[in-house]
């Protein structure tokens, strides 16, 4: 080898190692791509939106049988002078039951005269003689025959008694200044009586909570489907329908279930069990699941079986 | 490591690359990295030698055709390695030869000196294309030899895909970038080999040319000369 080719043996090298010196220092990099500024926004689809029947609050207060009352009629004379016209006929008897609001009841004066309490009484069981006989009745009525008894009864107690219902004597009797009839609501109370039945399951678990359940599922395991590694491209694509058996208190009852794939085509079905198996490990990594509506467990569609869709994240 | 050469950069690296390699495809870069050194060596000293060559023989028979003295002019340039002048060398050598005897046979001179100094041009440029033919090596082989480090890196990257079960960008992408740069490599070496060779024996032609035309210009002179020695 001549001296030029060494001369030009030692350029080359020297050219080289310049080259590559250059191009390890970062001479020719490509500059990193700008990083995507907006996070793509996950949107999930609700197939069903209408809200499903779901079952009133079953332990809110009966509403009261009666209307308030407003006391006995005013004035218990009052109503005596129109007795006497019914009294020679029983026909009209039926008549003065409308105006019985009209006389205010007043509770004192009809105590001291229980005999005005037959008079209004629109059945026409109180014979209407004996109605006519307490007229004078500043006397007892207790002697007196069967009509008089629920009188006497009344004044014991003339507001408790009349919703309990037991014997139709007890509700047919009281003027009480109400406007609606006495056999108003028949057999109910006017007491609260709380319902003693338990409160009915919803029908069925509505769309929006199966929704709600699915997102708190989800961010229970976002954790877990942190972890998991994406298998290849395109494998983010594909949307497990995984179905969890589940127990009251949010552990798995059983292994979680594949049922179903969407968004699987030629790029990346290679991946679908693979991706099976990341989905089922996320959801058995990240059990139990924590608050989840107690109410909402076994009712129809609940969350004692709950299927939701799941994709790898990324 | 220096961090210059971090893996994790996208950085067109060759170092980094090379030490990511598998052995295989270190073997192939290597050699052709060496492959391109002795390239650029030959182009460079080639192109210096053959400019210098063609300057001084266009100078040599400038000064050739204006000397008179032949006897003269070859003892003043006995020591020159000039292709023309070696050329110029063997045809006054076979004319002393062929001369010298008492009786001098025209035709078979006029031949001798034509062969003597058709090898000499002969001589010449081969020895000034020795290194030409490895140009042409470099030039067609190079391409195939980084193809060869290619398909081998990617063959490994595919079974180290297989082993990871997981075929993410970020595992598949530097053992593709590696092998790649196998096949960069060898089109670095050949493409100037390729060119260069092209170039060069073309040059070397000119070169031919020239010494043929000199030694036909010679051979003319001294076969002139013969008719006029008896």
């Amino acid at each position: 080898m001549e001296r030029g080719e060494k001369i030009a043996l030692g350029a080359a090298v020297a050219g080289h190692v310049v080259l590559f010196g250059l191009l390890s220092v970062g001479f020719l990099a490509t500059p990193n791509p700008e990083q995507l500024t907006a996070k793509p926004i996950e949107v999930s689809l609700a197939e069903d939106v209408a809200l499903e029947q779901a079952s009133p609050n079953p332990t809110a207060e009966a509403a009261p049988s009666v209307a308030p009352e407003q006391g006995a009629p005013e004035d218990a004379a009052a109503p005596e002078p129109a007795p006497p016209e019914p009294a020679p006929e029983p026909a009209p008897q039926p008549a003065p039951a409308p105006p019985q609001p009209r006389p205010e009841p007043a509770p004192r004066a009809a105590r001291p005269a229980p005999a005005p309490v037959p008079a209004p009484k629109p059945k026409p069981q109180p014979r209407p003689t004996p109605a006519a006989e307490p007229k004078p009745a500043p006397t007892k009525p207790a002697p007196k025959a069967a009509p008089a008894k629920p009188a006497q009864t009344a004044p014991a107690r003339p507001a408790a008694t009349k919703g309990s219902g037991k014997s139709p004597t007890a509700t047919a009797s009281r003027p009480r200044g109400s406007r609606l009839g006495d056999d108003f609501l028949k057999g109910l109370s006017d007491r609260d009586t709380p319902s003693r039945t338990e409160a009915a399951p919803a029908a069925k678990m509505g769309a929006q909570a199966a929704a709600d359940i699915g997102s708190a599922i989800l961010r229970q395991v976002q954790p877990c489907a942190n972890r998991q590694v994406t298998p290849g491209p395109g494998a983010e694509r594909i949307r497990v329908a995984i179905n969890l058996k589940l127990n009251r208190d949010g552990s798995l009852a059983a292994r979680p279930r594949v049922v179903g794939h969407s968004g699987v085509d030629g790029d990346n079905e290679r991946y679908v069990a693979r991706v099976d198996d990341l989905a089922i490990a996320t959801f058995v990594g990240c059990s139990p699941l924590r608050g989840l509506p107690e109410e909402l467990y076994d009712v129809q569609n609940g969350w004692s079986s709950f299927t939701l869709r799941y994709k790898l994240p990324g | 490591m220096n961090p210059v050469f971090n893996m994790e950069s996208a950085t067109l690296s060759p170092v980094a690359l090379f030490l990511q390699a598998d052995w295989v495809v270190k073997l192939v870069m290597l050699g052709l990295v060496l492959a391109s050194i002795w390239t650029w060596a030959i182009i460079l000293s080639f192109s210096a030698r053959v400019r210098r060559t063609r300057k001084e023989m266009a100078k040599f028979e400038r000064e050739f055709w204006k000397t008179d003295d032949i006897d003269a002019f070859h003892r003043a340039k006995a020591d020159s390695d000039l292709p023309s002048a070696r050329v110029f060398a063997a045809g006054v050598q076979e004319w002393r030869r062929s001369t010298a005897g008492k009786s001098i046979d025209r035709d078979g001179t006029r031949e001798r000196l034509a062969t003597s100094m058709g090898a000499a041009v002969a001589l010449e440029v081969e020895t000034l294309s020795d290194r030409l033919n490895i140009l042409a090596t470099v030039g067609s082989v190079a391409p195939f030899v980084g193809l060869f480090g290619t398909v081998w890196g990617i063959m490994r990257s595919f079974t180290s895909i297989a082993q990871a079960q997981n075929s993410s960008l970020a595992v598949v992408a530097p053992g593709i970038a590696e092998a790649l740069f196998a096949t960069a490599i060898g089109l670095f070496a050949a493409i100037p080999a390729v060119i260069a060779y092209n170039r060069f024996s073309h040059g070397v032609n000119k070169v031919e040319a020239g010494l043929n035309r000199f030694a036909d210009g010679f051979h003319t002179t001294l076969s002139r000369q013969l008719d006029d020695e008896r």
